[in-house]
């Protein structure tokens, strides 16, 4: 694909779209070369083997060094990367994928279906934490020729063509991490890909950098010399380093929302909400609903009912996050998966229906007003989950419940969460990825209650009929008859309430207006930018 | 005791010190009278200013600043005597023990004394208040056990001089036990050092208190002036007043102890008796 067709159909794309917020910058003209890119990345990534770690820093940076067989559009659907084309078998238990020709490692030797078959069997299959599930069907890949591979699937697993991702499945090459134990293997962090940008060096506590891939396999990308990713642990230092032009983009919430507003005034700093539609992260509260008072839907929807969404999106999130109806992210609406025809809690007489249930419930309010007392935890992940905490006591103690705050270290709460389920609400979010399949049915499903194993099912609320729909959904391959298995699912959770759905976060990305054709995919900052250029 | 009295009157810092510390005390007692129920519950539009319908304004989720600081002294006080008594106690009990039967006893105890000391008093008390836990009587455990070395030191030395002071002697030759010695005869004499050193640990315990809070390690359910500090931080450049409130009532709080600290020593001290 040429420069000037990419360009075009981005150009196409962002239009269809209507992406206003970058439409100016994408009209700016044609892309100027070089430059250094500098990201904010928070924090520093652990590691850089993406192929074991699904830390989100990581793949902010692996993903501009490894790359994955596909990409995925704005409406998520699948488009060619190490993969130009891909058949899928009318039974849907074969998956054949053509690879792109003539494409090179950062080390010169050839990209294969060998290292396709290496990457999913041995590694992903084996090592990476959600490829474990993802490539669960796979029982072989076969390799007829160097530009063959073909998945051979033991059930149709519609969902695994949504993970094939640089930043979800990152292919490796096999004569490099071949040899030697995957787990510890000493080019973890000296990462060889296909991608557009060679990884050069890593100065711990301080940047990694990464430079301009000159055999890339698209011809004359990237314009970009080089791109840093630089590590600030300081919040104020991060949003300082963006306002003097030091830094070039940050994402995640590296630039926190409460600043976000005062950058977003400034002439040379842009906002955008793209790029995160793969991770659709939900904020929530989960209920322990294996014991009272929460083992009673009544109880749990009361919950629900009192919390006013709006006032914690304004209030705590500082307005980025959009209400949440339900187990699947909003996101979906793209390809049919989500619907809103769901019991909807967030009404205004919210706090009315919730007293109302309660003593329908049996639970009656004590000489003090109380119903009764919980310990409402809070997920350590920083201020605004303590803000979010304080303000789910106070409209509890408006229903009679009286909750006590524990906050605790990230081990402690999650051992308390996932590993010993001591807990009576505990404030959460989770990443609900690119497939319901991958990202929700780990919180709702029978098989995944595993003491120990973090953020899966920690309310341990479970029905057949539920456990039967995501069955279902895993190997239905028609979109439609999918579409209305998810919806039944939507309908059936979010009635019984096991978490309250309380909204989506959105996060924001603060980048500079020099940084041009970003983000042109829902992976954002866990795209390989090699559209991205910097105007002089 | 009359003419300490008239000392520290005469000293008017710390009268100035004095009054605004029993303001503190008062705006405590009063906290639940004045503003009744929880200080953390929700009752306005966020971020109003002061001196709108809020005389302190409002925080980022709407709570009334101005309960919250009355409350706030309650906690701030609370922490600040009871860690400052523990920690007293500790310290004059090691220091005095040291001090009075010195030797192997001396040099043991001062040796653990000067472990506790090795350690950076803040850095030690946020490690224990993470190990721990955050409820208030670990976070005043906490602020005890990095506060009392100083006062053990202070103790021993005065100690010290007076194991060898002729009435001690007198009392030793007379057959008097040890225990009656420290506590009738040494112990008194003492007093004045440690009641001034006491007064300035307040106003540390305080800080040190505030400066947990601040980190998001204070009692998420009781209110004090540094937990306000700690969640308005976020937000200082577009609500400064958040900060600035409780952080007004710290400086006020902690320059009224040590006024008064300094009214005390200037009133206790023998050798400024004359003038």
């Amino acid at each position: 694909m040429t420069l000037q067709r990419l360009t075009r159909n981005f150009l196409a794309l962002a239009g269809a779209l209507g992406l206003t917020a970058i439409a100016p910058v994408l009209a700016q003209g044609t892309p100027q070369k070089g430059g250094t890119l500098v990201m904010v990345v928070q924090p520093e990534p652990p590691t850089l083997a993406a192929y074991q770690s699904t830390a989100g820093p990581v793949g902010q940076v692996a993903t501009k060094v490894y790359e994955g067989l596909l990409e995925y559009s704005f409406d998520l659907k699948p488009m060619p990367s190490l993969a130009q084309s891909w058949t899928v078998a009318p039974d849907g238990k074969t998956v054949t994928f053509k690879l792109t020709p003539n494409v090179k490692f950062h080390d010169g030797k050839p990209f294969t279906s060998a290292d396709v078959q290496f990457t999913v069997m041995d590694v992903l299959k084996k090592v990476h934490p959600r490829g474990v599930n993802t490539f669960r069907a796979v029982t072989a890949v076969e390799t007829p020729d160097p530009l063959t591979a073909i998945f051979k699937l033991s059930e149709p697993a519609p969902y695994m063509m949504m993970a094939l991702s640089s930043y979800e499945s990152p292919m490796l090459p096999k004569h490099v991490f071949g040899t030697g134990d995957i787990a510890t293997h000493p080019n973890a962090n000296r990462p060889v890909g296909t991608g557009p940008f060679k990884f050069v060096e890593w100065q711990k506590g301080q940047f990694m950098r990464l430079d301009r891939n000159p055999d890339y396999r698209k011809a004359g990308l990237p314009h970009l010399d080089r791109v840093v990713a630089r590590f600030i642990a300081d919040a104020g230092t991060r949003s300082a380093a963006m306002e003097t032009q030091e830094a070039h983009i940050g994402g995640f919430n590296a630039v926190p929302p409460v600043d976000v507003k005062r950058l977003s005034g400034l002439p040379h700093i842009a906002t955008t909400y793209k790029g995160y539609e793969m991770q659709a992260p939900i904020v929530q509260l989960d209920f322990n609903t294996t014991k009272p008072p929460f083992n009673d839907a009544r109880v749990r929807q009361a919950v629900a009912y009192a919390i006013d969404r709006q006032f914690v999106i304004d209030n705590v999130w500082f307005g980025f996050g959009k209400p949440a109806t339900g187990p699947i992210s909003s996101n979906f609406k793209a390809n049919g998966l989500y619907t809103d025809q769901v019991r909807n809690y967030n009404v205004k007489n919210g706090v009315e229906m919730a007293n109302k249930l309660l003593d329908e419930a049996g639970k009656k309010r004590g000489a003090d007003g109380v119903r009764f007392e919980i310990v409402h935890d809070v997920t350590p992940y920083g201020e605004e989950w303590r803000r979010f905490g304080e303000y789910v006591q106070q409209q509890l103690a408006k229903i009679g419940i009286k909750a006590t705050l524990r906050y605790e270290d990230v081990p402690a709460w999650l051992r308390r969460v996932y590993t010993n389920y001591d807990f009576d609400l505990t404030n959460n979010w989770i990443q609900t990825l690119a497939d319901p399949s991958i990202g929700m049915h780990r919180l709702y499903h029978s098989n995944t209650i595993k003491a120990g194993t973090v953020f899966v099912n920690n309310s341990r609320w479970t029905t057949k009929e539920t456990d039967e729909l995501m069955n279902k959904a895993n190997v239905e391959t028609d979109p439609k008859k999918r579409a209305a298995l998810y919806h039944d699912l939507q309908k059936r959770i979010v009635d019984a309430s096991p978490l309250v759905f309380v909204h989506e976060l959105n996060f924001v990305t603060v980048y500079n207006k020099r940084v041009n054709n970003f983000p042109v995919s829902p992976l954002g900052l866990y795209s390989a930018m090699d559209t991205v250029w910097l105007a002089k | 005791m009359r003419d300490a009295f008239l000392r520290f009157v005469r000293h008017k810092p710390a009268l100035v010190g004095l009054v605004l510390l029993v303001m503190v005390v008062i705006a405590a007692a009063v906290a639940s009278l004045l503003y009744p129920g929880d200080p953390f519950r929700i009752v306005g539009k966020p971020f109003q200013p002061p001196l709108t319908d809020f005389p302190l304004g409002t925080d980022m989720l709407g709570r009334d600043l101005a309960a919250a600081v009355f409350y706030g002294a309650r906690t701030t006080l609370l922490i600040g005597f009871a860690a400052t008594l523990i920690a007293t106690v500790v310290g004059v009990t090691i220091g005095g023990l040291a001090g009075y039967f010195g030797g192997r006893a001396d040099a043991l105890l001062m040796r653990l004394t000067e472990l506790f000391q090795t350690i950076p008093f803040f850095l030690f008390a946020i490690l224990l208040v993470a190990v721990l836990g955050s409820s208030i009587g670990k976070i005043i455990f906490a602020i005890a056990v990095v506060s009392w070395p100083p006062m053990a030191r202070l103790v021993r030395g005065e100690f010290m001089a007076m194991r060898n002071r002729e009435f001690v002697q007198a009392c030793v030759s007379m057959g008097m036990g040890h225990a009656r010695i420290i506590v009738v005869h040494i112990l008194p004499n003492t007093l004045s050092a440690i009641v001034v050193t006491g007064s300035l640990m307040i106003a540390t315990a305080i800080l040190i208190e505030s400066g947990l809070s601040f980190l998001g390690l204070s009692d998420p359910n009781v209110m004090s002036w540094g937990y306000i500090i700690g969640s308005g931080r976020s937000v200082l450049r577009t609500a400064w007043w958040i900060c600035a409130v409780p952080g007004v009532a710290i400086l006020l709080t902690v320059m009224a102890i040590n006024l008064v600290g300094d009214g005390l020593n200037d009133a206790l001290n023998p050798r400024l008796r004359q003038l």
